[in-house]
């Protein structure tokens, strides 16, 4: 199978469970967030048009399901996914170090920018939100994302 | 030749920093696209919002609304093994039946108490980024539920509905940093606002009796009740009880932390008043649909009992 046809499986695969773990089986931060990873592998394999595209799209979902908050995921993942496109002409990217990193920091940032975006009156605190849960959330997300990475064998695959 | 060669551009596959550059403009369009969705006017969000939980979100809201009428399913069992057992416990021991009875009728649920003037439906909780304080309904503008109509469970006063369309519905709960209530205390006499204070962290959100008179002093316990004044919720919805004083202003005011009567983490089936006709009138007084229990000033309830 081609590499670039394997990695959008594996995006639109993240992409379904994220939404499957979160909405149907309503597990909230108890599952890791799919979405981010995926975005984030996507990013990797698209130039960064595409990747603020997706960003774009990812974000809709959620906001869709948020309501209150529209427009903050959106935002914040296209960002993270335009970031991820220009990350890919920066970093070569083959060690799990740097995949990790590339995860947690993905997922740390999303958090900040939808931090950022959100009304006021929607934030919980800067300390508890981005300085603990975020980072939390990032480990979590950056372990789910090697794990994944190495068993779809994406990894080793240096990107075009 | 040299002529040729100067008007013919040699092919050479692009480069990698010009496919870049070519890339940052629908980038740059993308960014946009999502600044202006973040600003645009809550009936478009709403609007895309739909769209989307209506077409490629759909089949996941159905998952959960089916996970959900299975643990209920699971939960009923249970009740009802519950039931054969102090059935087999009544006639084993011919215990007094006016204790049985009583503790059947409690089972007769919310629903019936309140009538025709609320709907049951089910709540689902998103469970993504930024959703926490909110959930979807499966009743709609069909079922005669309109903006800002009051969703009830068993307990009390569960929040209430931001968003309706023809089968379905978005409301926010009491945890919710726009949830305000017009509250008074249960024997009426004092009243005040309730609101949602966030804590450190999102399981330490609390609400707040706000704007109570200073002279008066409300005892740790006292149930506080919707006033039915400002015209959202109809009188008499428990809220919650007073836990203690949060602060004194300046000799003319007090605020005090309740104990919501609702646990959010619990919520999967909800009662909504339906508009129109049968609508609880503001000026209704619905507390005889809770009556207090003893132990706790919680309404009556059957463990695992759903309020319809």
């Amino acid at each position: 199978m081609r590499s670039r046809v394997r990695v959008w499986i594996v995006v639109a695969s993240l992409v379904v469970l994220h939404f499957v773990l979160h909405v149907g089986f309503g597990l909230g931060p108890a599952a890791p967030d799919l979405l981010t990873v995926a975005l984030l592998i996507g990013a990797r394999e698209t130039g960064l048009g595409t990747a603020a595209g997706l960003g774009l799209a990812f974000g809709l979902l959620e906001d869709a399901l948020s309501v209150l908050s529209f427009g903050a995921n959106s935002v914040a993942m296209t960002v993270v996914g335009t970031a991820g496109g220009v990350s890919r002409d920066l970093f070569v990217g083959d060690s799990l170090v740097f995949l990790a990193s590339y995860f947690w920091i993905g997922k740390w940032v999303r958090e900040l920018l939808r931090w950022v975006v959100v009304r006021e009156e929607l934030r919980h605190p800067f300390v508890d939100q981005i300085l603990v849960q975020a980072p939390i959330g990032g480990l979590y997300a950056a372990a789910v994302g090697v794990v994944i990475v190495t068993l779809s064998g994406l990894w080793r695959e240096a990107p075009r | 030749m040299q002529w040729s060669a100067r008007r013919v551009a040699p092919y050479r596959p692009e480069s990698r920093d010009r496919r870049s550059r070519r890339q940052w403009p629908p980038a740059g369009a993308f960014l946009a696209a999502a600044l202006i969705t973040a600003y645009l006017p809550s009936g478009a969000q709403a609007g895309i919002g739909f769209v989307l939980r209506r077409t490629l979100l759909r089949p996941f809201i159905v998952l959960q609304e089916g996970v959900a009428a299975a643990r209920l399913r699971a939960t009923r069992v249970e009740i009802m093994r519950g039931q054969l057992d102090s059935l087999v416990a009544l006639v084993s021991t011919q215990a007094a039946l006016a204790e049985d009875n009583r503790q059947l009728r409690d089972l007769l649920g919310l629903s019936q108490r309140l009538g025709s003037t609320f709907r049951a439906a089910t709540a689902v909780r998103p469970g993504t980024n930024g959703s926490e304080s909110v959930f979807l309904l499966d009743v709609g503008t069909r079922d005669g539920v309109a903006v800002g109509a009051p969703v009830v469970n068993r307990h009390g006063l569960v929040g209430v509905v931001r968003e309706v369309h023809a089968a379905s519905a978005v409301a926010m709960d009491w945890s919710h940093p726009d949830f305000r209530a017009s509250a008074m205390l249960a024997d009426g006499s004092g009243y005040g606002i309730v609101e949602n204070r966030r804590g450190a962290s999102s399981e330490e959100n609390r609400l707040l009796l706000n704007g109570a008179a200073y002279h008066e002093r409300v005892p740790e316990g006292t149930r506080v009740l919707t006033s039915g004044l400002g015209g959202v919720f109809p009188r008499g919805i428990p809220i919650g009880v007073v836990l203690g004083l949060a602060e004194a202003q300046a000799q003319w005011r007090k605020s005090y932390w309740l104990r919501p009567m609702v646990e959010l983490g619990s919520i999967t089936h909800v009662l909504v008043a339906v508009a129109v006709g049968t609508a609880p009138d503001v000026e209704d007084d619905l507390s005889a649909a809770w009556p207090v229990q003893a132990d706790s000033g919680r309404a009556p309830s059957a463990a695992g009992v759903d309020p319809r």
